[in-house]
């Protein structure tokens, strides 16, 4: 049993007005536990629609979502204990801090779980430990933190509810190089010590390739491909034609298996500079 | 949910109510507003609102729009007819409920409850009709100049415009903003949709707060861009697209001078009584 069964979704907004828009269409797809899959898409392909219907903000117009095997949409119950076990964290989270210290902003989720004054303490402290924010920051006003800060701020207030399947829409976007990594690192810190499933919605590739094991690429609200990162590379016209970005790297491995060569498959830069090596010696052909 | 609301929205069309000339439209509807409270009986009042169900039908906006903005002020609709029912000693005594106090229904207070419904009702039809049919932009200009007159008093019409501008398009930023941070504090367990009105009263300071915080952010960033732009609000300034009355405006006057005239004719002439009964109000 995969731990998210996604079954035949559709959702539609603004029916019978002018504005009407289809953003998603039949899509279905299956996340096992432990896994990180990025969701890559042009705006407006139904990454966001798709990611808050995980976390039962949104319900499906047809299909069913199941967690563990049961439909998240079932009941109250249901979908409170779907908002909990899903942690689900928007784009630019930073706009959504509100409490009067860091620490009561981070501890607003856990609070909402209905856990004891000492749980919710040692969570603060741990998911400050995640994402890097120091302690002595805690007592203050989340306004007064920097950018980065801020989105470290955030961005722990969902970790704070240890969600077993912890979902992030663009965690890194209007973020310096220096503070995309230190996202993608927390990401990383918090899989490696919680053993959660990771989805990632994110613009790049490289992101994509680099911190997941399969890749799912919607276009237009369907479902266009959903695979391992070499799968998904091995496209490169077609995710063009989306109107993605690919890796340099990988327009060039596509390009050279175009012209008749024979290269290994790579999605990393170094692996891609690794199988150009190779195919200069000519120890494959 | 708060997306349903279709309050000053707008709604693209290409039909003779939408091609009208902003200033006619707010004219014609405030002279409509007038009007209708000079309606004396339910003959002409019926024909008021006959005329505002023809404009809807002309429009072709959708009924739906239309019951979704009167849905919106359906309480004050029950608010103030229940009041005429309880406060209106007219005529007849229907229903005496306790033996011991003056407090009865009477016709009176029946058909003026009635009445103001009916007026109420007619009075948002034709001016949701209005905001439905004309852009934000055309409704601040045709203020705009509309109110310039009132220069000569040194009022800042411009600036008051540009400010109804603002304040219009915004309003559905603001809207989808408080979707994505109901959202957002929803996917962290508060308790928005559930829960007991407390919890709900408490969960929504998670909402506010970020709202306001994002509203100040914006309206000082449209400040330093609007500054960056050399915007002064003391510059005279020509349009773009230039406003003239056509045809179609005066045909629209001549209409509903047409339609006035028949109601108020008939509100003050006697033999409306023939017809309906004349609530005493």
């Amino acid at each position: 049993m995969s731990l998210i069964e996604v079954r035949n979704v559709s959702f539609g907004y603004g029916h019978k007005t002018p504005f009407e828009v289809q953003a998603l269409k039949n899509v279905s797809l299956s996340v096992e536990k432990g896994e990180c899959v990025s969701v890559i898409g042009h705006t407006g392909s139904g990454k966001s629609t798709l990611m808050q219907m995980l976390n039962a903000l949104i319900k499906p117009e047809s299909g069913e979502i199941l967690l563990e095997g049961k439909n998240i949409n079932a009941d109250k119950k249901s979908v409170a204990a779907a908002r909990f076990k899903v942690g689900l964290c928007f784009q630019y989270p930073e706009y959504q801090l509100f409490g009067e210290t860091c620490f009561e902003d981070i501890a607003f989720g856990p609070k909402n779980m209905g856990l004891s004054e000492e749980e919710i303490k040692k969570r603060v402290l741990l998911v400050c430990e995640f994402v890097g924010l120091s302690k002595d920051k805690l007592k203050e006003s989340p306004f007064d933190l920097s950018g980065g800060q801020k989105r470290r701020c955030a961005i722990a207030g969902v970790m704070a509810m240890l969600p077993e399947v912890l979902i992030l829409d663009e965690p890194t976007a209007g973020l310096d190089p220096a503070g995309r990594l230190a996202v993608l690192d927390m990401i990383k810190n918090y899989r490696d010590k919680t053993g959660a499933t990771v989805i990632l919605v994110t613009h790049s590739m490289e992101i994509a390739a680099s911190m997941s094991n399969r890749i799912l690429v919607l276009n237009k609200g369907e479902r266009a491909f959903f695979g391992t990162p070499e799968e998904i590379f091995s496209h490169s016209d077609e995710l063009i034609a989306m109107g993605l970005n690919v890796p340099s790297f990988a327009k060039i491995i596509s390009a050279l298996k175009k012209e008749g060569f024979a290269v290994e498959d790579a999605y990393t830069v170094e692996a891609a500079a690794e199988s150009i090596k190779k195919l200069l010696k000519g120890e494959v052909l | 949910m708060i997306k349903d609301i279709t309050i000053g929205q707008f709604f693209p069309g290409n039909s003779f109510i939408h091609k009208l000339d902003a200033r006619a439209k707010i004219v014609l509807t405030l002279l409509y507003i007038i009007a209708l409270f000079m309606c004396k009986n339910f003959f002409s009042l019926l024909l008021m609102l006959g005329f505002s169900a023809v404009c809807v039908f002309i429009s072709k906006i959708s009924p739906k729009l239309i019951w979704k903005s009167l849905r919106a002020i359906i309480f004050i609709v029950l608010f103030t007819s229940a009041l005429q029912i309880i406060y209106n000693d007219n005529g007849e005594i229907l229903w005496k409920p306790f033996e011991s106090r003056d407090f009865a229904v009477t016709t009176g207070g029946v058909f003026s409850a009635v009445f103001l419904a009916v007026r109420i009702i007619a009075l948002i039809l034709l001016s949701s009709l209005l905001t439905y049919t004309t852009s934000p932009t055309m409704l601040t200009d045709a203020i705009e100049r509309l109110l310039s007159p009132l220069k000569i008093f040194k009022v800042k019409v411009h600036a008051l415009a540009m400010m109804m501008t603002i304040a219009l398009r915004f309003i559905p930023t603001l809207i989808t903003e408080i979707d994505i941070i109901m959202s957002a504090q929803k996917a962290r367990g508060a308790k928005l949709d559930s829960g007991s009105i407390p919890e709900r009263m408490k969960a929504m300071i998670s909402v506010f707060i970020p709202l306001f915080v994002s509203a100040f952010r914006r309206a000082a960033e449209l400040a330093v861009a609007m500054e960056c732009r050399c915007y002064t609000d003391s510059a005279s300034r020509t349009s773009l697209k230039v406003m003239r009355m056509g045809i179609r405006d005066y045909i629209s006057f001549a209409v509903l001078g047409a339609v006035i005239f028949g109601a108020v004719f008939t509100s003050f002439y006697k033999f409306s009584s023939m017809f309906i009964f004349e609530p005493v109000m």
